[in-house]
């Protein structure tokens, strides 16, 4: 009995620690306009970010 | 009017209630970045979050840091799953917002750090990195 209640408990541990926590910062952003950024690396993730604005119309 | 009655009626008036204030506040979230935009108290910036132009209320600026926060969790999400830095996206994502949602007259700012308004229908001058 004690076997299966680990059994049981492993993949509610597992489940717990493969999800990733985006937690809100309690303090301002702070802004940074010094870009450093190579134009390929734009180009890469260009059609994630078009995606990523036309599903989400109040953020952006 | 029978008791039971009365609490049928109390009750279909709480989820009136309820509903109404629950379509507002989407109402109010539904496009609230463009809202912001479109005030003329907030523009966006070169590092992919809104800002605030000039001076602002502090009701304003939880507005801003609201949608700033919000944003930043979604970078974050898709810097992790396409293995980029956070600022990488969230740079990438200004200059398609550069290019698709600054309407005339509405603010942005240049990684040189001056807000400027957008002319008419003349494009916004991108950064080089932009392509």
């Amino acid at each position: 009995m004690r076997r299966a209640k680990l059994l049981l408990a492993a993949p509610v541990a597992l489940a717990g620690s493969g999800c990733v926590q985006v937690s809100a910062p309690d303090k301002p952003i702070e802004i940074n306009l010094n870009i450093n950024i190579r134009q390929e690396v734009v180009v890469r993730l260009q059609q994630d970010v078009k995606e990523l604005i036309d599903k989400n119309p109040g953020v952006f | 009017m029978s008791r039971r009655l009365k609490l049928i009626l109390a009750a279909g008036i709480t989820v009136a209630a309820v509903t109404a204030g629950a379509t507002v506040a989407y109402a109010m979230q539904g496009d609230a970045a463009a809202e912001l935009r479109a005030s003329g108290q907030a523009g966006e910036q070169a590092d992919g979050y809104l800002g605030v132009v000039g001076s602002a209320s502090a009701a304003l600026r939880s507005q801003v840091d609201s949608v700033n926060i919000k944003r930043r969790a979604y970078y974050t999400d898709l810097a992790a799953k396409r293995g980029a830095k956070i600022e990488e996206v969230a740079a990438t994502t200004a200059c398609e917002l550069f290019r698709t949602k600054i309407g005339a007259g509405q603010y942005y700012r240049l990684p040189d750090g001056v807000w400027r308004q957008r002319d008419g229908t003349t494009p916004i001058p991108l950064p080089g990195y932009c392509g």
